[in-house]
């Protein structure tokens, strides 16, 4: 390291970033345009990826930018699906449900959020669980619902089979392309250097002129919309809603898994994360209790031996920034072209 | 009767068919392999693994049986056809189940899926078949938690084109009730003990008031949740009551917390007929009560004793289990023969579509089917609604084994939902 000198400059992108995005942009053409060569096979895991991504991407914005580690986000991906069944009963189109039922649940949150942003820390996560499990109760309580027993999303049958596939395909990739962008625009915005001030040190935040509720709450609300958005589009892919398996913890055990293995405050990290998951999951799923018992041990090694995770690791040690969210201090004569 | 229209090649797979026809067939050898004739590949999903576990143990012997029985193919229409049974454990997990059809249906190309065990197994599963039109046959869940748990509304058409189901309903088990509680002169005042799950909410839904229309009293305390641990204001209150039946839909745990204490607390003194569903279907659920399992009153939806034989192996219920207890040393389990009959209806499903590589001939084969089993008759043309088959459920009792080997014998008491099945036993007083 050259000595600290006053010529420093504040550098956004790099070159590789900008190949990143470029290349970002190619992926996405690339499977936007899957459903003319992919198999159905494909197609049907590909969604379960792209929901995954949405899934780990909202948990690292809550968590790893805004420092708020809830084990209660399954509550927004149960109401996703389940107001998605309600409206779909009205007779709506069951796609238009999903779009309904996504931004019900953000209307929803923001109440929550005023509620449970007041706890801190270990409470607000329990409180968070808390709150998943009066919703579920609440959910099973709707005479459609038929307590556990659930229902299903039996609209669906309109569509045949390969045109259903495809929409749900496509609708999931927008999705998720959509959310994040917003979450990349909002964490890259004044917000999001705010939110970050905040989970770093709340006072200090508050004593240059950040606003600790509201930052808050955008970030609570946004994670609850994208994770409702989550759930509904499962559902189309499913089909059917047994209460307990939306409600359940175990969605939030693999957006902690996804996080704390792609690399916890990294938005790059939660997609790789979501990858690895994908990956480990269609392998070794069919093991059964030593599938998940692995999940649990190789969490509690990243948090321990890696706790930037994998795409944290990877940053320092080649200083990649391929979606740059935040700011980076340079020498003016040392400016990344990423030749190291 | 509905029509089944075959959906024509939308433009989306003639694209693909013309874009890379050839090339798919070259780097996808199961789907050369499936257009093959004479070959016929069938799904089966089951829990063997999670809490339902018990259900799909016996599977792996019931599977062998059905694939001995296949080895030289089956007979349909003059020609023989290689059947390829690809088994896959749900592990009591609904998602898994809907990605294992999805896989199944996708991925293998299969012609015909089969599905057994409980909503978080059958429900994800039909449905992932409806939505790709694929055939899909199901057994062993109560009807309505199959029918209406999937969305079909009470008085409007079936939703179902691909999915079919035979199974006991809520009726098989008032009937039942009404037969064994009549066994034994009580006051007719009955505990209920029913759950916030689906069959609880089911039971005390549709069973309770038939039940009191039959001129029972019925004492139910309310929807306990899963997991509770102290059951002591409901014991008060039934000692309260002076019930002298008791009726319960609970779980294995939650049905050990609450017997013991009712034990404890006096109440099973006054009980003469302790019936319990869902618990009580293995003959591990009863071991693992000690002394407090012995009369207890159950009901069976398949038994060993019941006078059929399977039309695929050939076996009766008796042969079937003796095998099972001689390979395994454990005792025979309801689910074998539950298994089998899944497979005598599939089958015969098969034979009678006389061309069962064409999707619509197999749906509207399992509309038409009436075939004995080894569980006895599966008639979808008599069913309530268009998609479901109605099967009995036996009134049993377990009683402490004179002679063993095994510590339980599991004996028939009454056969009000199928006259032919033999009672073997007087049902005795749980208290005496």
């Amino acid at each position: 390291m050259s000595q600290w000198t006053n010529s420093v400059t504040i550098q956004r992108w790099t070159p590789s970033s900008r190949y990143a995005i470029v290349f970002a942009g190619l992926v996405l053409v690339l499977l936007a345009l899957a459903p003319l060569f992919a198999s159905n096979g494909l197609l049907d895991r590909l969604t379960a990826l792209f929901i995954y991504v949405i899934l780990a991407a909202m948990w690292n914005a809550l968590a790893g930018y805004g420092g708020l580690i809830s084990v209660g986000q399954q509550a927004f991906f149960g109401l996703g699906a389940y107001f998605t069944i309600r409206i779909a009963d009205l007779g709506l189109d069951p796609f238009i449900s999903v779009a309904l039922a996504a931004l019900i649940v953000g209307v929803i949150s923001y109440p929550i959020s005023l509620v449970m942003l007041r706890l801190k820390g270990g409470e607000f996560a329990i409180g968070m669980w808390v709150v998943a499990s009066i919703l579920h109760l609440m959910v099973n309580l709707d005479g459609l619902i038929q307590g556990e027993t659930g229902i299903s999303l039996v609209s669906l049958n309109h569509y045949d089979s390969a045109q259903r596939l495809t929409i749900i395909y496509l609708l999931t990739l927008g999705s998720m392309a959509g959310l994040l962008a917003l979450l990349f625009f909002v964490l890259r915005s004044k917000t999001g250097s705010a939110i970050q001030a905040i989970r770093d040190n709340e006072e200090a935040a508050t004593s240059v002129g950040v606003k600790p509720e509201k930052t808050k709450q955008l970030l609570f609300v946004i994670a609850a919309f994208g994770i409702g958005v989550a759930g509904a589009l499962w559902l189309t892919s499913a089909t059917t809603f047994l209460p307990k398996t939306y409600f359940s913890v175990q969605w939030s055990a693999y957006m902690i898994f996804m996080v704390l293995v792609g690399g916890i405050g990294k938005f790059e990290g939660a997609i790789l994360g979501a990858i690895i998951f994908f990956l480990v999951e269609t392998w070794f799923s069919s093991t059964g209790v030593w599938y998940l018992v692995s999940l649990g041990a190789i969490a509690i090694a990243f948090s321990l031996f890696l706790p930037k995770g994998i795409w944290g690791e990877l940053e320092r040690r080649f200083n990649w920034h391929f979606l740059p969210v935040g700011y980076q201090v340079v020498e003016k004569n040392k400016i990344n072209t990423d030749k190291k | 009767m509905k029509k089944i229209t075959k959906t024509g090649i939308s433009r989306r797979q003639f694209t693909l068919s013309a874009i890379a026809g050839s090339a798919i067939m070259a780097i996808n050898p199961t789907f050369a392999a499936a257009t093959s004739d004479k070959k016929l590949r069938v799904g089966f999903i089951s829990p063997r693994t999670g809490h339902l576990g018990a259900f799909g143990e016996t599977d792996p012997f019931v599977l062998s049986q059905v694939r001995q029985a296949l080895a030289d193919g089956l007979q349909i229409n003059n020609e023989t056809y290689q059947i390829e049974i690809l088994d896959r454990d749900s592990q009591s997990d609904p998602s898994r189940a809907g990605q294992l059809a999805k896989d199944l249906i996708n991925n293998e190309n299969i012609d015909f899926m089969l599905s057994t065990v409980a909503p978080e197994t059958i429900n994800p599963v039909s449905d992932a078949c409806e939505a790709a039109g694929i055939p899909c046959l199901s057994a062993v869940l109560p009807w309505e938690a199959w029918y209406f748990g999937r969305g079909a509304k009470p008085g409007q058409p079936s939703p179902f084109k691909w999915t079919y189901h035979f199974s006991f309903g809520v009726d098989e088990f008032y009937q039942t009730y009404i037969s064994q509680w009549g066994l034994i002169e009580t006051n007719k005042k009955v505990g209920v003990m029913y759950p916030n799950d689906a069959d609880g909410n089911a039971i005390r839904r549709f069973l309770k008031p038939k039940l009191e229309a039959a001129g029972y009293t019925i004492i139910d305390p309310g929807a306990y949740e899963t997991g509770t641990s102290d059951f002591s204001s409901q014991i008060a209150l039934f000692k309260r009551e002076g019930i002298e039946i008791f009726n319960a839909f609970p779980i294995p745990s939650d049905f050990s917390a609450l017997w013991r204490q009712a034990a404890q607390q006096g109440l099973t003194r006054q009980i003469k007929i302790a019936q319990i569903a869902k618990t009580g279907l293995f003959p591990s659920d009863i071991e693992a009560l000690g002394g407090l399992g012995n009369k207890l009153a159950s009901a069976c939806y398949w038994h060993k004793d019941m006078p059929y034989r399977s039309p695929l192996t050939g076996q009766t219920g008796k042969q079937l289990c003796d095998l099972y207890e001689a390979q395994t040393n454990k005792q025979w389990t309801q689910q074998i023969g539950a298994c089998l009959s899944l497979f005598d209806a599939a089958m015969e499903t098969l034979i009678t579509s006389a061309d069962p590589k064409n999707k619509v001939n197999l749906a509207m084969a399992m509309r038409k089917l009436n075939v004995s089993t080894i569980a006895g008759q599966v008639d979808f043309t008599s069913g309530p609604v268009p998609n479901v088959a109605i099967t009995p459920i036996i009134g049993t009792q377990w009683v402490k084994s004179k002679s063993g080997p095994f510590k339980f014998d599991y004996l028939i008491t009454e056969h009000a939902t199928d006259p032919n099945v033999p009672i073997a036993h007087k049902l005795t007083p749980y208290n005496a």
